[in-house]
């Protein structure tokens, strides 16, 4: 943030660096192996007394001569520029802490230039002795300059005790500085053996060319099989972090994992063909594919030594976008664009929003990212958000995806640069939120005078959700709705019949049309899950309306209505991309393929691809879900829902919101309830994403699931609640406990229910009963999460049908003393619970 | 917008001040001699093919030349700009980025530059009619390189230049307005051709001295070179004094005094010089040109740290605990590797003929 930022959208994300990088570190190790390469076949010349190999040997000087002076060295140089234009903070940091290793490697540069120019005039003039003597100082400069190097570039990775001491010697002695030095070499010489390869399969003559190609051909295997030893070595000698980095976290490396990894069998391979086939036809073409593995090869080490370092650019000291990880909270704290040096706009207005976004992405984007370019490009990656989630991803930024740098802006920075990101830097998304039907559906009639019963109905939860597998391919196994109902037989001691009675459903607005009966359960309650709902697309109407009645002896003897709530509206695409399901009313094909896809890129599965061929992908089938086992390694499917998307979402309680349609915002709002009109958000009882992910999170990791102790760790200090402090639970079964709040069922005194759980589905509000041990709690109060009164605006009376129908207001049955709606008179103890009788304290006027 | 708040915070040192401006004035002399060498000998080869009536083989010893000045040029470059990022770094970054599309572009030049360079050694007797063009070329690449470094060695001294950044921050920014720019580019260019003219007659005499008695012929025509170039830079060099700021140009306090001194110096030396090239006398024209670059470099030094001088104050490195031990690190690789080179010239220097029938048998 010291330096100014070249702007160069499409040829960033590194594109430069790895283009000049990789030729030039391909071209150095040859730098250094060639040199032993040459001095050793001039050896064999003069052992074997052979004009055909010492001519060939001047032919191989001449071309090392050429492309290590002129390409090495001065790709070399254009590494150090380039390295000083795309990141002047580290590479002056690397000048200044190192600056007497680059002047010894210098000197050295001076030794081999000076050492090879005469190698290569002397062949005709020096004794054998003498110019072999030059070409054994050449190789020992050229190694002195990787050693050197090596140190520097290790450091970058590794700095180890330097963290601490400040110390020359103990970051340049780093780590893994040994089996990196032993890595290259053999690598270096591995590429010196390609280059022979190469040069060796242009010799006219048969019989010299087979003999120098098999002898080249061991200037590649036996250092291969050194390289791969020494690579072990490396990776051992990395420590944990870097480790999980490369190998675990960094989705981006795999295939240059996968490319290193198999290129060596292919280097196997190719080489011992080389060695049996004769035609030269053959074998140019075969080393010049070699040569291209090579490149490939160590262009792939370097991507993965690159990549290891993530988020830092000098690990756990300097992040990536010039940030050193020590002043990280006092630039969270005084704003990104009051910090840098190098910004126009540090007072945000409206007409220089843009502006200050751009300045906010060059700052903070594209020193890692290119826009529109070959490497990084950020475009496709930010395409899918919203400004919204953009911003709830940069907020999270650095947990569950590490390999990014905590986000090192204030609130506002966080919203110009997401607006920026998704508004200005890609085409705002056109496809905004769904618009509901108004439900004009009225309550049914209810005329105390002659009722003989009353019938309560209600779904367990009110907040299902449906992926409408058939639509889009695949299915969040989220449980259906159960439809309950008790049935109240009014008198002054009113009972709950339970036995000799029938009560049936039929959804009114839904096609197909839907009816059934429920079941009792001998103890009054009657229920039925209703799988196989689908709202309607065209209008949008989020629920349904189910109509009970209860028939006794054929007679009908009670009729309600209730609404059922299915929301299809999930909040994926505001992340994952794609648009509203055109024949569905929610997840799109398009944007589960995307999740697939991502799920597919982190966890080596193939999904998308048999989503593309028409398998729907059930998730339950390895996650545990409420209704089926799962696999019993992998995290249940709600830990593994949330202690993922933990990380990418802001720590706050608007998060939910994002996945779940559960504010006003949203046309399905599926938490109506008291609760959100009296302004209580999920987190209230829930927690805030992370807090809420660890409870689950915790369960699992109980369980000796490593994904949830290594979500965990990502997750660790994000939370408002101290992670030891979290108490684990299962889903769907240990719930926050409504008595938290409501202590002795009396007016609560604190809106923080999180992290007291129920200890089994009998404590959860839906199976919960009165202190009488009759009613459950949602006959009288409604659905868990739109309990009455429950908004109406906007969706009719819907919400509060039964109220309606049987009191002719929207609080919960019974509310102002109406005993009589069960009791027909009015009643004096409160058998229910504490309160039942007073008046209802939150009144919609 | 004040340039005082763009220029970002200095690095700590390793090592006291002094030493790398001593390790920047010494190389920035071999590089600057290298650097004439090759972009002079290349211009006047070129100019040599132009004019056509120069012999064949002796431009053909020259072409063979200019990859090995090439070679050195780059690598005696590398000291100093090192050095030159460890002392101002904030500044050297920052004009860097600020023209970066041109600063990287060096790279392909030098390569275009030095490649051509070989092809032009190796080739010579097969290029016909294309070595005008061929050295042309190569003439071309690498005074693009050197306008290139001029801009940026004179954006780094202009700070208040450096706001242009927030109209043009794709790197695109030359400092052509800047009045120091074309006097010291073409100050630099005229230099490199009265070096490489007198390196030329250095050879020859050199030669000579070894019983060649026709490269005695060619120092005069050498030294014209040499004469002509360095004629024309007084006046050149003038320009570029007067281009520079008042504040420059009339300080006072040692510094200043400094600065006038080795001008006064550099000017002394280089009539001296002119006067031994005028009577043929190589050696002396040699030494008293090698003060003059001397005496340059110092005065580009001090007028560098004029110019800094109201920026640098606030951008000083921030004062930690030095660490001598790479220092001393760095001071005996240094010995060590000159040793190694002179140990590399005489051991194919001292080789007699028995090693040449040796090699070839």
């Amino acid at each position: 943030m010291n330096y100014p930022i070249w702007q160069l959208d499409a040829f960033g994300g590194g594109f430069l660096i790895a283009l000049i990088a990789v030729v030039h570190v391909f071209i150095s190790h040859f730098a250094v192996g060639g040199g032993l390469f040459l001095v050793l076949m001039e050896r064999k010349a003069l052992a074997e007394n052979s004009n055909a190999i010492m001519d060939y040997v001047r032919r191989h000087a001449k071309f090392f001569l050429i492309l290590t002076m002129v390409f090495g060295a001065m790709t070399g140089v254009g590494i150090w520029l380039t390295i000083s234009l795309l990141n002047p903070t580290a590479t002056s940091h690397l000048i200044h802490t190192f600056v007497f290793a680059w002047a010894a490697e210098w000197v050295f540069f001076l030794a081999e230039i000076v050492s090879i120019l005469f190698y290569y005039y002397t062949f005709d003039r020096l004794s054998p002795r003498r110019h072999m003597l030059l070409g054994w100082i050449y190789f020992g400069c050229a190694w002195m300059s990787l050693f050197l190097i090596n140190g520097i570039i290790d450091y970058m990775l590794t700095p180890g005790a330097w963290l601490e001491n400040r110390n020359f010697w103990s970051g340049f002695f780093n780590p893994t500085f040994w089996p990196a030095l032993f890595f290259r070499t053999f690598l270096a010489l591995m590429i010196a053996g390609l280059f022979g390869l190469l040069t060796s399969t242009w010799i006219k003559d048969r019989e010299v060319r087979h003999t120098l190609v098999a002898y080249c051909g061991r200037w590649l295997l036996i250092p291969l099989a050194l390289l791969i030893l020494s690579a072990l070595w490396y990776k051992a000698a990395l420590p944990a972090a870097q480790q999980e980095m490369i190998f675990q976290t960094a989705p981006e490396l795999k295939i240059f994992l996968f490319l290193f990894t198999w290129l060596s069998p292919v280097f196997v391979g190719l080489g011992l063909i080389l060695a049996v086939v004769r035609p030269m036809a053959i074998q140019r073409p075969l080393a010049l594919i070699l040569l291209f593995c090579g490149f490939c090869y160590i262009g792939s080490f370097e991507f993965i030594r690159e990549g290891g370092r993530r988020p830092y650019i000098i690990h756990n000291y300097l992040y990536s976008n010039s940030i050193l990880k020590d002043d990280l909270a006092t630039v969270q704290a005084q704003g990104v664009l009051n910090t840098a040096r190098w910004v126009k706009n540090r007072t945000v207005t409206v007409d220089n929003q843009k502006d200050a976004g751009r300045e906010l992405f060059n700052l903070l984007c594209l020193p890692c990212h290119s826009a529109g370019g070959p490497l990084n490009d950020i475009r496709p990656r930010v395409a899918t958000f919203t400004p919204e989630t953009m911003g709830s991803f940069l907020a999270a930024m650095g947990s569950t995806n590490p390999y990014m740098p905590p986000f090192p802006g204030n609130k506002q920075e966080q919203t110009i640069l997401a607006d920026y990101l998704t508004n200005n830097l890609t085409p705002p998304r056109s496809d905004t939120g769904l618009t509901a039907a108004i439900d004009t559906s009225a309550p049914l009639p209810f005329d105390p005078e002659t009722a003989t019963h009353v019938l309560l109905a209600s779904t367990d939860r009110s907040m299902t959700m449906s992926s409408q597998p058939a639509l889009s391919g695949i299915d969040l196994s989220f449980a259906p709705p159960t439809l309950q109902a008790q049935l109240i037989e009014r008198s002054p001691s009113p009972s709950v019949i339970a036995n000799n009675v029938t009560i049936s459903y039929r959804i009114l607005n839904h096609q197909p049309l839907l009816s059934g009966q429920l079941k009792g359960n001998g103890d009054g309650v009657y229920s039925a899950q209703l799988p196989g709902l689908n709202p309607a697309r065209n209008p949008f109407s989020p629920h349904v309306i189910a109509e009970l009645t209860a028939t006794q002896d054929g007679q009908e003897i009670a009729q309600t209505t209730t609404r059922i709530r299915i929301s299809t509206e999930l909040g994926c695409r505001s992340c994952h991309g794609g648009s509203w399901s055109t024949t569905g009313a929610g997840l799109s094909r398009e944007t589960a393929t995307h999740i697939l896809a991502s799920h597919d890129r982190r966890s080596n599965t193939s999904l998308a691809e048999a989503h593309r061929t028409g398998t729907i992908i059930t998730c339950s089938d390895c996650h545990k879900s409420s209704n089926q086992p799962g696999q019993p390694d992998t995290l249940n499917l709600s830990a593994a829902m949330h202690g993922f998307h933990a990380g990418f979402l802001a720590f706050d309680f608007e998060s939910c919101n994002y996945c779940h349609a559960s504010n006003f915002a949203s046309a399905s709002n599926t938490f109506d309830g008291l609760h959100a009109g009296l302004g209580l958000e999920c987190g209230n009882c829930h927690g805030t994403i992370s807090d809420h992910a660890a409870s689950l999170l915790k369960h699992e990791a109980a369980q000796g699931k490593k994904m949830a102790v290594k979500r965990l760790n990502q997750l660790a200090g994000t939370g408002e609640v101290d992670q030891n402090e979290i108490v684990a639970r299962t889903p769907w079964t240990m719930q926050p406990d409504c008595l938290n709040c409501h202590e002795d069922f009396a007016p609560p005194e604190t809106m923080d229910g999180f992290n007291t759980w129920t200890t089994d589905s009998a404590g959860l509000f839906h199976n919960r009963t009165d202190e009488a041990g009759v009613l459950r709690c949602t006959s009288c109060h409604g659905p868990t999460h739109g309990i009455y009164p429950a908004d109406s605006e906007g969706n009719g009376q819907a919400a509060v049908l039964q109220p309606l129908q049987y009191q002719g207001t929207p609080y919960p049955i019974s509310a102002d003393r109406g005993c009589a709606v069960c009791h027909t008179m009015d009643m004096e103890d409160e058998m229910h619970h504490p309160g039942s009788l007073a008046n209802f304290r939150n009144r919609l006027d | 917008m004040n340039p005082l708040q763009l220029i970002p915070a200095a690095d700590p040192l390793q090592v006291p001040w002094g030493w790398f401006q001593i390790f920047l004035t010494a190389t920035f002399l071999f590089h600057l001699i290298a650097m004439n060498l090759m972009l002079g000998g290349t211009l006047i080869n070129f100019f040599r093919h132009v004019r056509g009536q120069y012999p064949a083989d002796l431009l053909e010893d020259t072409a063979h030349k200019i990859p090995f000045s090439v070679a050195f040029a780059v690598n005696f470059g590398v000291a100093p700009l090192l050095f030159l990022q460890v002392l101002h770094g904030q500044f050297i970054y920052t004009s860097s980025v600020l023209m970066a599309s041109f600063w990287l572009l060096i790279m392909p030049l030098l390569i275009a530059a030095y490649g051509t360079s070989y092809f032009y050694s190796f080739n010579f007797r097969c290029l016909s009619n294309w070595h005008t063009v061929i050295s042309g070329l190569i003439a071309i690449l690498m005074l693009g390189v050197a306008f290139i470094f001029t801009c940026n060695l004179s954006l780094m001294l202009n700070p208040p230049a450096w706001t242009a950044y927030f109209e043009r921050p794709e790197g695109l920014i030359l400092n052509l307005s800047d009045p120091t720019l074309f006097p010291r580019f073409i100050h630099s260019v005229l230099g490199s051709i009265a070096v490489a003219g007198l390196g030329l007659a250095l050879w020859h005499d050199w030669q000579a001295r070894r019983g060649n008695s026709d490269s005695a012929q060619l120092i005069p025509a050498d030294l014209r070179w040499f004469s002509g170039a360095t004629m024309l830079n007084f006046a050149f060099g003038f320009w570029y004094f007067g281009s520079l700021p008042e504040g420059v140009r009339s300080a006072s306090g040692f510094t200043g005094s400094l600065l006038i001194f080795f001008l006064l110096l550099g000017i002394a030396t280089a009539i001296l010089a002119l006067i031994a090239a005028g009577t043929l006398r190589v050696r002396a024209t040699a030494f008293w040109t090698l003060l003059t670059l001397t005496a340059m470099v110092l005065v580009r030094e001090l007028v560098r740290s004029l110019l800094l001088n109201p920026w640098i104050s606030t951008t000083e490195p921030a004062v930690t605990a030095f660490q001598y031990s790479p220092l001393f690190f760095f001071l005996l690789t240094l010995a060590g590797g000159l040793w190694l080179i002179w140990f590399i010239i005489r051991l194919v220097t001292s080789s007699t003929q028995a090693d040449t029938k040796e090699a070839r048998s």
